[in-house]
């Protein structure tokens, strides 16, 4: 593993001492249970938002399906809590089977012709797993899972606190973000940077492209699969609504604040849109009107990320490879 | 595999787009170590060729033969792994990553890892061949510069590269000198000529440079309207009456 | 038989209609994309756009004609102002783009006519009653109207494609966008034309076609994940191939409404959609050596 981790800069020190200060958090005078929560939102999506970033930033895919991956593992960890199977790994397990399985099929459609295609696929299959999920009485209908226990980490400890549940996304954000560093500074990471700037010409380079685009897609959709799986443990549902693609939207939000192409600027951008939404989600009204035009602005306006988070860590342009 | 001492054979090659023959029954069969040039009209079917050839398209009739191998109806990657390279007529390079990580990620591609798993973890060392391919090409000092901020010439350059960078035996060139200047175009012919020869290389190239093909050729096919009509050494060519006919634009000096 | 004449054949009949609807927005979609480079989400909600403006016409002046003509060019001058404004910028940028920011425009549209007109389903009374004995059965005489109106329509647009200049100008420049350049041509103003005309196309279909279903925000999104479907299936690089797969999906539609709920025939319109990708990957006629 020394290889990894030579002087190719997996991990930057900086990342480092953040995650340590976040560890700390929950010390802090005024986190409350409900600022607890609210931070567990924030990390939870933040993550979500960097796994997009895998396929938005680096390969020039843009998903808007990423709600049903999310959604399918918050079932998935659901249906086993609801029938008493309550070890949190089983759940993890069986949400990565569950996600797998079905981002396999996505992505082998959706990668097969040109990057246009992937949106459009990726929102049909997001939209007929919606849609089974809120008509099918089996899973609830339109109310989905409720009432489910806490999962248990080891024996009889439950993560059933918004503290415990806290240090649980605050461990899930730690190791998603060193697997993606990882990953983008490796060969993998370069050639889906090429694929995103000239995919035809990558091809004639003898790379199979869309092996490779379907790896990046399972390998995003099982990170942010197992970030849905963590999340009845916290609000003790699963609902459709966690799938529909104005959610799939939201996310893509998250990584335009962010920045495209930085891993931890959609963090940012995540737990800032989580934030965000909280202030501004009691005017339920006109919250769509406001996310379309931001989507709007940040795209004419800000493209590469509303809080400059790429100046802030360390300056290179989102376009060049590690 | 018995070929004959031929690196790439055209067996009867015809394409056709729905009604329109843009190949019909091409033949012709390339030598190791040759620099073999495809002229012809606009529209005599020369891009169409190489695309065959490439993979892009599949032939209607005919085969296509890399070393003994079928080839024809592999995909691009397939026929790119058993080293035929292909430079496009419109520069298509990697526009917003260095022109360094351009020729990188091209020569990353023979690479040990590359195509395993390992790949998702590893990082392959290829950064001597990238950087010696770009002193080759006199792009050393061009090299953390973005790809798309390169003057034309130096990108038809970069093109070569990545081409090259695949270590191919055989190198596909498609019109390399367009829109170079008659200075650059000189260079480049040069330039190409030499690293053939340094290594090992068969090339097949388009122009419509006369002064090109007369200059590096060894030998010479020249199509019109989708048919071979003229094949021989180039000075064969320069005066074959068919040939003027068709098309020899104004004679170069 | 009787079945075959009281029900399958107004259902079939119908889903003509329907299928030319969708190749109406399909169409606008390849057109958009191919020249524009911009694949717009908020088509469905120009032609959701239509059917409000009619009804904001009507209500002024309680004619149905004439909201047939004054919405569709009301949302061809909306659908300019949003190219010039909006998608202009975009042209020189990445696909990623231009796909983000009509999923925006999209959400603005749908959630601005809901807080405008409300959430409710309204309707659009039709411009005549009454119906028409045909082959034994009755149909109103409104859904023969747009048997007609339809396939008008779509014969205009065949006839604009392949007879006039312009028309075999931006066919030829959905291929291959770059050729415009050298033409000599006013490629913005093209674009804008374009853009308006299409808009206005989808606005016109949405009026048509709302006496027969309901008016509300969502119904864009409806169907424009079906026009998706279309474009999936009939392939980008072609237009016969939109219109072709437009039919299908729009028979398929109808029919299979006649034996299953909504949410399984949604269902079941994406599981064709999937063999047909099996069996043809690059759709009805993709073209090879695209890399479509």
């Amino acid at each position: 593993m020394s290889s990894v981790f030579s002087s190719r800069g997996v991990m930057a020190p900086r990342a480092v001492i953040v995650w340590l200060c976040l560890m700390l958090l929950p010390a802090l005078p005024f986190m409350s249970k409900f600022y607890l929560l609210l931070a567990f939102d924030a990390l939870l999506f933040g993550t979500v938002a960097m796994a997009l970033d895998l396929l938005m930033g680096y390969t020039g895919l843009v998903s808007f399906g990423h709600a049903a991956f999310f959604g399918l593992g918050a079932y998935a960890s659901a249906v086993l809590l609801e029938r008493g199977i309550v070890s949190l790994w089983v759940c993890l397990a069986f949400a990565v089977l569950v996600v797998g399985l079905y981002a396999l099929v996505v992505s082998f459609f959706a990668t097969a012709r040109r990057g246009i295609y992937f949106a459009l696929l990726t929102l049909i299959f997001a939209e007929v797993v919606y849609t089974f999920f809120r008509y099918t009485q089996t899973f609830g209908g339109s109310d989905g899972i409720q009432g489910v226990p806490s999962p248990r980490l080891l024996g009889d400890f439950a993560i059933d606190t918004p503290l415990r549940n806290y240090y649980l996304v605050l461990a899930y954000l730690g190791l998603a973000y060193l697997a993606c560093r990882v990953l983008v500074t490796s060969h993998f990471g370069r050639v889906l940077v090429a694929i995103r700037e000239n995919e035809d010409r990558a091809r004639f380079l003898g790379y199979n492209v869309q092996r490779y685009k379907m790896a990046v897609c399972m390998i995003s959709a099982l990170l942010t699969g197992l970030g849905g799986a963590l999340y009845p443990g916290r609000s003790a549902f699963a609902t459709p609504d966690l799938m529909l693609w104005t959610v799939s939207g939201e996310f893509i939000i998250m990584v335009m604040i962010g920045g495209l192409g930085t891993l931890a600027g959609p963090i940012v951008g995540g737990a800032f849109f989580v934030l965000l939404q909280e202030k501004v989600s009691s005017y339920v009204d006109w919250y769509f009107i406001v996310i379309g035009l931001v989507l709007i602005v940040i795209v004419l306006f800000m493209p590469r990320g509303l809080l400059g988070i790429r100046e802030l860590i360390g300056g290179r342009r989102w376009r060049t490879t590690a | 595999m018995a070929h004959d001492g031929v690196v790439l054979e055209v067996d009867s090659v015809s394409k056709n787009f729905g009604a329109l023959a843009a190949l019909s029954r091409v033949s012709f069969a390339v030598r190791p170590g040759q620099i073999f040039s495809v002229i012809g009209p606009n529209g005599a079917g020369k891009s169409t060729l190489f695309n065959v050839i490439s993979g892009l398209h599949a032939p209607t009739v005919g085969r296509v033969r890399f070393r003994g191998q079928e080839i024809a109806g592999l995909a691009p990657e397939a026929i790119n792994r058993l080293g035929i390279a292909k430079t496009f007529q419109i520069t298509n390079i990697f526009p917003e990553i260095s022109v360094f990580e351009n020729v990188r990620v091209a020569a990353q591609s023979r690479a040990r890892e590359s195509g395993r798993l390992a790949s998702l973890w590893r990082l392959p060392d290829v950064e001597a061949g990238a950087s010696e391919l770009l002193r080759a090409f006199g792009l050393a000092t061009r090299r953390d510069e973005l790809a798309e901020n390169l003057s034309h010439g130096e990108q038809r350059y970069l093109e070569i590269c990545l081409a090259l960078a695949t270590s191919p035996s055989l190198l596909l060139l498609d019109e390399p000198t367009a829109g170079m200047t008659p200075g650059e175009t000189k260079e480049a012919t040069a330039l190409i000529r030499q690293i053939a020869t340094a290594r090992g290389l068969t090339v097949l190239l388009i122009e419509h440079d006369m002064s090109v093909v007369m200059g590096i050729s060894d030998r010479v096919a020249v199509l019109h309207f989708g048919e071979k009509i003229a094949e021989g050494a180039p000075e064969q060519i320069r005066n074959d009456p068919q040939v003027i006919e068709a098309y020899l634009g104004p004679p170069e000096a | 038989m009787d079945y075959l004449v009281a029900v399958l054949l107004p259902q079939l009949l119908h889903g003509l209609v329907f299928g030319a609807a969708l190749g109406l927005l399909a169409l606008g979609l390849t057109v958009i994309f191919g020249l524009l480079g911009v694949m717009n989400f908020a088509h469905g909600e120009l032609y959701m756009l239509g059917a409000y403006a009619g009804i904001a016409v009507i209500g002024v002046t309680h004619s149905f004609w004439t909201a047939l003509v004054v919405a569709p060019l009301a949302v061809g001058a909306i659908g300019a102002a949003t190219e010039v404004t909006t998608l202009r910028p975009l042209y020189r940028r990445e696909p990623l783009y231009g796909l983000i920011l009509t999923f925006g425009l999209a959400l603005v549209f749908r959630e601005g006519v809901r807080q405008i007109w409300g959430g409710d389903m309204r309707r659009i009374a039709p411009p005549f009653t009454g119906s028409t004995p045909l082959l034994g059965m009755t149909y109103p005489n409104y859904r023969l109207f747009l048997l007609a109106a339809s396939s008008l329509l779509l014969l205009a647009i065949w006839l604009f494609f392949t007879r006039t200049r312009a028309g075999i100008l931006v066919r030829a420049a959905v291929q291959d966008a770059e050729m415009l350049d050298g033409l000599g041509v006013n490629v913005p103003r093209v674009f804008t034309l374009t853009f308006a005309g299409s808009a206005a196309l989808a606005a016109l279909a949405g009026l048509l076609l709302a006496p027969v279903f309901t008016v509300y925000p969502q119904m864009g999104v409806e169907m424009i994940l079906l026009a998706f479907i279309v474009v999936i299936l009939g392939g980008m690089g072609s237009m016969g191939g939109s219109v072709i797969a437009a039919f299908v999906i729009g028979l398929a539609q109808s029919l299979l409404t006649l034996w299953m709920n909504p949410q399984r025939v949604a269902i079941a319109i994406f599981a064709i959609m999937i063999v047909i990708l099996i069996v043809r990957p690059r759709g009805f006629f993709g073209r090879e050596g695209v890399l479509e």
